[in-house]
């Protein structure tokens, strides 16, 4: 049972929902330069402390992909006080990147020292006693992107520490913490989902977004 | 043993040192000692070149091997080292003599090159037993404020042999921060260093036997070869009668109640039902006369009349002592289940279901709630004010009242159909069954939960292990069944003991682990019904008979003269070592 694609033509989109679709990804993403290329061509309406506020966090989240954790953490305390107090499990996060940062370069007596003086304490709180031991378990290799924990020292897990960091940062300026265009898939493939729930197994396959777009 | 005898008759030495002769392999200069007992000591019989002891191919390098083991670990060092000589069998080879020495000096570096040299050809145990040695000697060195050499030891020693990688992130954390060293019970997160001689205990777990000896080996061979005796000792029924290494263990049937001591006719009809309480202080009898009675068993071992309780309109099929024996359930035939305090013998509750007859009863482990069967073939809940807690439905039990929960409440047990025993999880309502060929008549089950005995109608009683995989263990023939409910029950010392009832007016006692038939009591003169064995004094036993009356037996006197006479009474509290004949 799939959509019949001529029944997408009975839906008329409105031109100012789809420019804000693209605008709140644009904002989620940092993307300054464009995001004034778009205002400009459209009409559409940013404020300057919005402007301001995106290049600041542009440069927290590269500071943080480039491996600079203890920079970023120091930004985000600047523009989002009290951000990592009701978010102990990305603080840690990012103390972790950085103690990985000192792990591939080499220094692991650094290493030893900046887990034992800010890693440890987190050692208080059962559930972090498990990443402690995977974290602390790289310095047992000499070398580490061959032990079993080397996913740590990926980029995937570097992005992945990043988009949290976005999305606190984002929650905690009240704005929403998934753009808009993400929220859209997201509800297309669970709604496809229930409704295979309702109607009984395989009768729709899941919502595949690549299969979507070559269709359309 | 060990030391020198000097005034032996010179013919008796020159017997000696011609027999030391033949066992030496090695050319070792003649011992100078020797004990005066190995004179008086008969050779073993050896074949070949002296390398086969006895006739199970014993060999003989093992056998001196861990004699000498025994002599060290019971401090006798230079005893040891004398047989090491005399023998000329090393007990362990020099390089493994080198290795203890390392690892109990400390000496890790050394110790992991000896361990390459004394003959492991197993290269998993080496990484092993290099992984102990690593291991100690980090923590050695955390002990001792070394972080950084520790972290040295733990990524250029201990992770390049790629084992236990789990252990490895453990033991990074407890570089990290002292306060990860010692924490919880488990010795797993504890990082005080172990002692040496700990280490070498594990390493000697470790290593092959041919390596390095287990400790108290001969020890431990001696100790399985009593556990076997003590298995096979049909009798064994008292802690009485010390274990001696001189004969094998055996009991005489002496000490298995086989005499009438105590016969008790304050029932006015058939005694269908008995049994004793828990803590063996109190005996519970249930007749077709609609009473039950409780009975006090004094100190002295005599029985006596403690309560009637009167109130059941039918005849009272079975009995329930609550978990504390301070209350008890008595059920009517198809009738109702009422609830006693023992020590006022009250009745304190009575518990029915409309016009539905109950037909079993039975408490749950923490002694709040009453399970019973219904005539409509389900099982009931009630708690102790009487209001209905659960129904199970179905067909769930039959007419016949036999119902069990086990002691730690995990499962209703219930006879549900004439074939079949229904075994019911009360947490995640899975069930499991026994099924039989012939039709069930009674079933117990044992003390530790693991064991069902059911009675059969082919005069059978078929033991069945319940405590994962369902299984047949024994069976055990010899009474008699035709007409009506006979029960058997466990017994005595550890409840090794099977004890049955019989329509051929005895009682029968069969040793449960050999299946072996040992007794049969006579002295009734009615179908016995149903049998309790004191859970406290294995040997006391009671019986219960259509012929209205209770009997108590006990182990046979000495001397008895009172034997058969009726209300006879003597102390039970006299017990004979093995080997007594009557």
């Amino acid at each position: 049972m799939d959509i019949d694609p001529k029944q997408y033509e009975q839906i008329k989109i409105n031109d100012k929902d789809s420019h804000n679709i693209i605008l709140s990804y644009l904002v989620h993403g940092c993307y300054k330069e464009t995001l004034e290329s778009l205002v400009t061509s459209t009409g559409l309406k940013v404020t300057n402390a919005q402007l301001e506020d995106m290049e600041k966090r542009k440069r927290i989240l590269h500071s943080a992909l480039e491996g600079n954790a203890l920079d970023a953490i120091h930004l985000t305390e600047q523009m989002s006080p009290d951000l990592f107090e009701n978010n102990k499990d990305l603080l840690f996060d990012l103390l972790s990147l950085h103690f990985v940062e000192l792990i591939c370069s080499k220094k692991q007596t650094e290493a030893l020292n900046f887990g034992q003086a800010k890693l440890a304490p987190f050692g208080k709180v059962q559930k972090y006693v498990g990443k402690l031991e995977d974290f602390m378990g790289l310095l047992a290799y000499v070398e580490p992107e061959k032990s079993p924990m080397f996913h740590l020292l990926s980029l995937e897990y570097r992005q992945h520490v990043v988009d949290n960091l976005n999305r606190a940062i984002l929650a905690h300026a009240y704005m929403p913490s998934f753009s808009k265009l993400e929220r859209i898939i997201q509800q297309a493939t669970v709604v496809r989902q229930c409704l295979s729930e309702e109607l009984g197994k395989d009768v729709l396959s899941p919502f595949s977004l690549k299969d979507f777009l070559k269709r359309s | 043993m060990g030391g020198v005898e000097d005034n032996e008759p010179p013919s008796k030495r020159v017997k000696a040192s011609s027999r030391e002769l033949k066992g030496v392999s090695n050319g070792l200069k003649q011992p100078s000692t020797y004990s005066f007992g190995a004179s008086m000591a008969r050779p073993l019989a050896s074949q070949g070149d002296g390398e086969i002891i006895g006739s199970k191919g014993i060999k003989k390098v093992e056998f001196v091997r861990i004699i000498a083991e025994t002599l060290y670990s019971l401090g006798y060092s230079k005893t040891g080292a004398c047989l090491e000589e005399e023998s000329g069998i090393p007990f362990h080879s020099p390089a493994v003599g080198i290795f203890i020495q390392q690892i109990l000096d400390g000496n890790w570096d050394a110790s992991l090159t000896s361990l390459r040299k004394i003959g492991i050809t197993d290269e998993s145990i080496v990484k092993s037993a290099s992984f102990i040695i690593l291991q100690q000697k980090f923590f050695e060195l955390l002990d001792h404020e070394k972080s950084m050499e520790a972290l040295k030891t733990l990524r250029t020693e201990i992770s390049p042999l790629s084992i236990n990688s789990n252990r490895v992130r453990e033991l990074s954390l407890f570089i990290l921060s002292p306060k990860f060293r010692i924490t919880g019970v488990s010795g797993q997160r504890s990082a005080k260093p172990k002692a040496r001689s700990e280490i070498l205990e594990e390493l000697q777990n470790l290593l092959p036997p041919t390596v390095m000896i287990p400790d108290r080996r001969l020890l431990q061979l001696v100790e399985q070869a009593l556990d076997l005796q003590r298995e096979a000792c049909v009798f064994h029924n008292s802690d009485v009668g010390e274990t001696s290494l001189f004969t094998n263990h055996h009991c005489g049937r002496d000490q298995i109640p086989s005499q009438t001591i105590q016969i008790l006719q304050e029932h006015q009809d058939e005694v269908w039902y008995l049994q004793f309480s828990q803590n063996g202080k109190y005996l519970a009898s249930s007749s077709s006369d609609n009473s039950a009675i409780i009975w006090e068993v004094g100190l002295d071992g005599k029985v006596s009349l403690k309560h009637r309780l009167l109130g059941h309109q039918k005849p009272v099929s079975s009995i329930a002592w609550s978990p504390d024996d301070d209350q008890i359930l008595t059920c009517g035939i198809e009738e109702v289940v009422r609830r006693w305090d023992v020590t006022s013998g009250e009745c304190l509750r009575v518990y029915e279901k409309g016009l539905l007859g109950l037909i079993s009863c039975s408490w749950s482990p923490d002694g709040k709630c009453v399970f019973s069967g219904l005539t409509d073939k389900s099982i009931i809940m009630w708690d102790m004010d009487g209001k209905e807690i659960e129904c199970l439905k179905g067909q769930k039990t039959v007419r016949i009242s036999d119902l069990q929960i086990t002691s730690d409440g995990k499962f209703i047990i219930s006879i549900c159909k004439e074939t079949m025993i229904l075994l019911i999880d009360r947490e995640s309502r899975s069930e499991r069954c026994i099924e039989e060929e012939q039709m069930i008549v009674s079933f117990t089950l044992s003390r530790d939960n693991k064991y069902l005995l059911v009675s059969l109608v082919n005069e059978e009683l078929h033991l069945w292990s319940i405590e994962n995989h369902i299984q047949l263990v024994t069976k055990y023939k010899g009474h008699k069944r035709s007409r009506f409910i006979v029960r058997a029950c466990f017994g005595g010392l550890e409840q090794a003991f099977i004890a049955s009832g019989s329509e051929d007016s005895q009682v029968y006692i069969w040793h449960r682990g050999s299946g072996e038939l040992i007794e049969t009591l006579e002295g009734h003169s009615g179908a016995v019904n149903c049998t309790s064995w004191n859970p406290v004094n294995p040997h006391m036993l009671a019986s219960a008979s259509d012929d209205r009356s209770i009997r108590i037996w006990g182990l046979k006197q000495l001397h008895s003269k009172q034997k058969g006479k009726e209300k006879s009474t003597s102390n039970n509290g006299v017990h004979y070592c093995n080997g007594a004949t009557v």
